[in-house]
């Protein structure tokens, strides 16, 4: 697949998730009836499962990514690329599935927070992102960043089903079950569902298209570091060699194709 | 594997029956910070006309809430042993040594986290009697108890000990270590503070599935940090 | 507002500011990299005549 036509698809893709998004919104808020038990307030069915959704589709995907990487024979820097990107479109949706669950408790049952197990369960999924994030952006040679999130990713993943087992059962102590949104019954039919069903697909582009350009962005930044990298060793080679011809990093900024990984600055490049 | 575990345990645990650490800044620490709990929550001024009924309403508060308060204060201090233990490899490039030393990367892990947890029982014990004391609990079930905190402490220092060599190469790692350990350690938080409210309730039966829960945390973290922490170690 | 408005607005503005804020990254990182290619070129005359030209730098 070329640049080019890999810049083509992600736009393509964009434009879709722009026309699924309005017309999930338009369905959403407009066309769809008001729910019997609920009224109005079914509408932000059409928001908060579908953002819950992709925040754990991309964490999912992080985790994934990194323990590919961590395999020795699937190591790839691009997936650790991977990983930070689709974990930081993760965050967003994370924070996004939180706040429209607060807006949809406070009407529904007059708290704006409550010990839902699956809202308990994004709450710490959302913190244990950032922490992620914090950890990537540890400096470091990219070898070493790399098995190092990925670490980080595989720990705090290995802790998500145990946190919803464990809300989920405090939860199932204290009080009569079905409290929260997710295990109540509901009756989604007809137009209701169908516009369910286009929220899942509009979010679920628009996250592919955010991660494309975030995976973009994380590619050219690595360019960026290691062809500030690659002056900085021109330069100082020039001082050290005065008036001998400084050999000059044909590389430097152009880089390999489109897909290839940074540059491995370090010795770190050992495989193990 | 089991060898090296112990050999490094055991140069864990001299360091600091030398240096005496975690004996002089962690239980005191640990030991304000119960009370501390104590003070913030006791505090509230009695309603009026209440008097002493004011008081012991919030007494009961303190005890109800005293099994929980007790973990965050292990939590806390997790944080900081797990940071005295790598702290003592980074002086004189000891890191590196320990890198060259050949020793199976899974036994070091496995013998610093018990190091660790070797310590924070220590604590837990101390932290426990002052937890009765100011909170005014009075334990009872102590086998649940007992396999409760041998758990949770398992548990805790094995995440703890993965993610302080996940953050002891770096600057930020005082402030990275809290960020990743608290949230990761949330569900041996909660699973633990039900597993001693089911104890000092006087129903220890009520907790076992609590204690299932730690022993899975426990297991997935120790067995993540044997076989992860080779890879970590020849990190810089 | 209603609730419902409000949710919309929010989950609506967070994910367009949120790609918005990509874009514009996107944009300043690659016009960071192009003018890169010029301070190669620098070194290279600076080091002396006999340097040969930069390798052919396509965009």
């Amino acid at each position: 697949m070329t640049a080019l036509s890999r810049r083509r698809a992600l736009a393509l893709t964009g434009w879709l998730a722009v026309a699924a998004v309005a017309a999930t919104v338009w369905l959403g808020l407009w066309v769809t009836p008001p729910d019997e038990n609920m009224g109005d307030l079914v509408r932000l069915l059409y928001l908060h499962p579908p953002l819950a959704w992709v925040a754990f589709l991309a964490y999912g995907l992080s985790f994934l990514a990194s323990v590919l990487y961590l395999w020795p024979r699937t190591r790839d820097l691009r997936l650790d690329r991977l990983a930070g990107a689709s974990a930081e479109v993760g965050v967003v949706f994370t924070g996004l599935t939180l706040v429209t669950g607060s807006i949809w408790g406070r009407p529904t049952w007059g708290a704006w927070w409550t010990w839902d197990p699956l809202l308990t369960t994004t709450a710490l999924l959302f913190v244990l992102y950032l922490g992620y994030l914090a950890l990537r952006r540890v400096p470091g040679d990219p070898a070493g960043r790399a098995r190092r999130s990925a670490i980080g990713a595989l720990v705090a993943f290995v802790d998500v089903p145990i946190v919803y087992f464990s809300v989920d059962w405090w939860r199932s102590l204290h009080q009569a079950p079905s409290i929260s949104l997710a295990s109540r019954k509901m009756y989604v039919h007809g137009s209701m569902a169908w516009t369910l069903l286009l929220g899942f697909l509009a979010f679920t582009l628009l996250y592919a298209w955010l991660l494309g350009h975030r995976y973009r962005i994380a590619r050219l930044a690595e360019r960026e570091e290691s062809s500030v990298l690659e002056l900085a060793l021109a330069e100082r080679r020039d001082e050290a060699v005065e008036g001998a011809p400084a050999p000059v990093p044909a590389d430097a900024v152009t880089g390999g194709g489109p897909g290839s990984p940074g540059v491995e600055m370090t010795p770190a490049g050992r495989s193990r | 594997m089991w060898r090296d575990a112990a050999l490094v345990a055991g140069k864990d645990l001299r360091i600091e029956l030398r240096s005496k650490v975690a004996l002089n800044q962690v239980v005191p620490f640990a030991v304000v910070v119960v009370i501390l709990f104590g003070l913030a929550i006791g505090q509230a001024a009695p309603p009026a006309g209440a008097a002493s009924g004011g008081a012991l309403a919030n007494a009961t508060v303190l005890r109800a809430a005293g099994a929980g308060l007790f973990w965050v204060a292990v939590l806390l201090s997790t944080v900081l042993a797990v940071q005295r233990s790598f702290a003592v490899e980074s002086a004189d490039g000891a890191r590196d040594g320990l890198r060259l030393s050949g020793l199976d990367p899974a036994g070091i892990f496995l013998g610093k986290a018990g190091a660790t947890a070797a310590e924070l029982a220590a604590l837990e014990v101390v932290l426990g009697l002052a937890a009765a004391l100011v909170y005014g609990i009075h334990p009872a079930g102590l086998a649940m108890l007992a396999g409760a905190g041998a758990l949770a402490t398992v548990g805790l220092a094995a995440v703890g000990t993965l993610y302080g060599a996940l953050s002891s190469g770096t600057r930020v790692r005082e402030t990275l270590l809290p960020l990743l350990f608290f949230p990761v350690a949330a569900p041996v938080l909660l699973a633990a503070t039900k597993a001693f409210d089911a104890a000092i309730a006087g129903t220890p039966a009520a907790g076992t599935t609590w204690l299932e829960v730690l022993a899975v945390f426990a297991l997935a973290y120790v067995a993540l940090g044997a076989v992860a922490f080779g890879p970590l170690l020849e990190d810089a | 507002m209603s609730y419902v408005d409000a949710g919309y607005v929010v989950a609506l503005l967070g994910l367009s500011g949120y790609a918005v804020s990509l874009l514009l990254r996107e944009r300043a990182v690659s016009r960071r990299l192009r003018p890169g290619e010029g301070k190669v070129r620098e070194i290279g005359a600076s080091a002396g005549a006999e340097t040969p030209a930069p390798a052919d730098r396509s965009p």
